[in-house]
């Protein structure tokens, strides 16, 4: 047989399970992982946007705000500046050592204003300014390592890893569950060209699904911003940011969806191998070298531009759990994972070879 | 070329402590063979065996010479009708007859053609492109054939063929199980009828157990059995009278008139002769409307060859 005519053969089975994978009542929670970092951005996008134009209404010179020195006057600066876009006044009596209650009171005094880019934030102790402070209504070096964040711990680590659970492991399992796998088996075809139709299958709805939910995100969370900021952006690091998020999930989606078909051919029940590969996973920050290489998050790691970030006041073992494993090269990675997909995929043909069809003890 | 044999040697298969088959040994000849047994008794292990969904244990299983472990050639040749739907979700039953052929690397133009003049044999063309979740079970079973016959097999396996079908398409594909084995090829099929069988079969395996009970032509089989009554239900007017002249025959061992006196339920030792008896009867002017076979049921056939342990 040529191998025209597998090829054939294989995209015969993935056109079939392509519309099983995308269209089955099991993709729905996938959809909903891929999308969820989505609706996160864009939702920030439109709240940063609506208090934008709330907060646009009335915008100060920054040179006139920055003019303003602790210890001005609350009138002195509404002289200066104008009406405020928030203005509150609170009192407070001081109370003594003994808790009794003084005659003075404070009457504190907030204003909020905004110069375009930032909010001001004036916080006033009888009248007198005793503090000033500026925050960034969008900051993009912020929203980036939040996206950062949220595609390392989230995306790579949960949503693709879950996603490509349920799509991967249906993909043999799902049919012995329907009782529709000796369909395929029947068929005039090697076992392997069987696999390899099924992963095809599998692995284009996931790379579409999973990388489009990337892409979505991140240009979600460049769309609120600054206009010029976001233009400099595409016209600098922005595609090649895109370009390896989204290759870092469609690599994401090879090594995991390997791994769990092969999961499918040889365990029926979904759990066990989603907790132990989780766990391994999990843990490969802090395994030796030549095992964190049996890793598809530490290939896939390495691939993100922006590191994620790492709170320095998490507890240790929440650190050490999060910390990617010493990173290889961008060839290396992407070598490193497609060999390892080879060596996943190359047992799992070994054991679809093996498997039998036998629905009455399922 | 090969083998014109579907051969079992020595095969044993377990699901995990529970018995499959055990030890069978079998050579399965050309033409239509049935595969006789109660639920669980074993048939449709075999027939996985033969199609390589399963695998024995021990043993081997060739089919016209090709190892089960080679779906490539083996499924070029074979044709298996499953009790299961098999076909893809939301396909129609032309998309899943199609399907296998593209599969077997018919051209796109011959896969359509082969497929339609397939669904036409078992009067599926009006229906053939509905989904196949919303066929009965009559036309679920008949797109199934369909995909089995479409590549034109040399080996069909069929798995309790005839469950669901109304008479009419019945005795049609009793023809054309017929029309396959008259070519040479094996029609290897599973039922749990008797009369069924026995009216289309060239050879029967009784299996029991996962055991082989018996094997060979049914009547072969039925002689095997020889010591045990036939059982005949005749329906006539003359009830009484009737049942007096019968008994009066040696291999005649029982006779039962039935309450509304227009029945018969008669033993006998021996079914030419009481076939003789019964034409003389008749030509002495006595009215016999029917004669049915009582006992040619699995369950007498169990009782007879396994003593009712089943």
């Amino acid at each position: 047989m040529s191998f025209s005519f597998r090829a054939r053969q294989i995209w015969i089975v993935a056109r079939l399970q392509l519309g099983r994978v995308f269209f089955s009542k099991r993709s729905f929670w996938v959809y909903l992982l891929a999308l969820f970092p989505s609706v996160i951005f864009i939702g920030h996008g439109i709240e940063a946007k609506i208090r934008r134009e709330r907060l646009g209404r009335r915008v100060v010179m920054p040179a006139a705000i920055e003019a303003v020195r602790e210890g001005d006057t609350d009138e002195q600066v509404l002289a200066r500046l104008g009406r405020p876009n928030a203005d509150n006044t609170s009192s407070r009596r001081r109370r003594g050592k003994g808790g009794e209650p003084q005659a003075n009171e404070i009457v504190r005094r907030y204003m909020q204003y905004f110069d375009g880019a930032r909010r001001w934030e004036l916080n006033f102790e009888a009248g007198i300014l005793q503090s000033k402070r500026s925050h960034q209504l969008l900051d993009f070096e912020g929203d980036r390592q939040v996206f950062a964040g949220v595609f390392q711990y989230f995306y790579l680590r949960l949503a693709i890893f879950f996603g490509c659970l349920g799509i991967f492991m249906n993909l043999f399992r799902g049919e012995m569950l329907d009782r529709t796998l000796h369909f395929w088996f029947l068929a005039p075809a090697r076992r392997e060209v069987l696999l390899a139709g099924k992963y095809a299958a599998g692995l284009i709805a996931a790379v579409l699904i999973f990388t489009g939910g990337a892409a979505l995100a991140f240009i979600a969370m460049v769309w609120p911003h600054d206009a010029a900021q976001a233009q400099a952006f595409w016209q600098t690091q922005g595609p090649s940011h895109l370009f390896w998020y989204s290759a870092a999930a469609a690599l994401g989606c090879v090594g995991y969806g390997s791994v769990f078909l092969a999961a499918g051919l040889l365990l029926r029940n979904p759990i066990i191998p989603a907790i132990t590969i989780l766990s391994w996973e999990s843990i490969n920050g802090i395994l030796p070298a030549v095992l964190q290489k049996l890793s598809v998050l530490y290939y896939v790691q390495s691939l993100c531009p922006v590191p994620a970030p790492l709170d320095e006041k998490a507890p240790l073992l929440i650190r050490l759990l999060s910390a990617p494993a010493e990173p290889p090269s961008a060839a290396l990675a992407v070598l490193g994972l497609l060999g390892v997909t080879a060596v996943v995929l190359l047992a799992a043909s070994r054991a679809v070879r093996r498997l039998e069809v036998s629905y009455s003890v399922d | 070329m090969t083998a014109p044999e579907v051969v079992f040697d020595g095969v044993s298969k377990f699901y995990g402590e529970v018995l499959g088959v055990n030890r069978i040994t079998l050579r399965i000849p050309s033409g239509i063979t049935s595969l006789v047994g109660p639920n669980g008794s074993g048939k449709t292990t075999l027939m996985n065996m033969m199609a390589g969904l399963i695998f024995p244990d021990c043993g081997s299983v060739t089919v016209r010479g090709l190892s089960p472990r080679d779906p490539e050639r083996l499924m070029r040749i074979t044709g298996y009708a499953t009790q299961y739907d098999a076909a893809p979700r939301g396909s129609t039953g032309f998309d899943f007859v199609l399907t296998g052929l593209l599969l077997a690397g018919y051209p796109e133009r011959d896969a359509a053609a082969r497929a339609g003049i397939a669904l036409d044999r078992v009067r599926m063309t009006e229906a053939a492109h509905r989904k196949v979740a919303a066929y009965s079970k009559g036309m679920r079973q008949r797109v199934r054939l369909a995909q089995a016959i479409a590549h034109d097999p040399e080996v069909l396996i069929l798995d309790e063929p005839l469950n669901g079908l109304d008479p009419l398409v019945r005795a049609e594909t009793i023809a054309l199980f017929r029309e396959f084995a008259a070519q040479g090829r094996h029609v290897i099929l599973s039922s749990h009828v008797l009369g069924e069988v026995d009216l289309i079969s060239d050879q029967v395996i009784l299996i029991a157990n996962g055991m082989i009970v018996a094997e060979g032509e049914i009547r072969g089989v039925r002689e095997e059995i020889h010591e045990h009554p036939s059982q005949y239900l005749i329906r006539c007017r003359d009830a009484s009278r009737i049942a007096s002249l019968l008994f009066e025959q040696d291999h005649v061992t029982e006779i039962k008139v039935q309450d509304d006196r227009l029945g018969l339920m008669v033993m006998t030792r021996s079914r030419s002769e009481f076939s003789r008896a019964l034409t003389r009867i008749s030509l002495a002017g006595h009215t016999v409307d029917s004669v049915v076979a009582a006992d040619e049921n699995m369950d007498a056939l169990y009782e007879y060859l396994i003593g009712g342990d089943r």
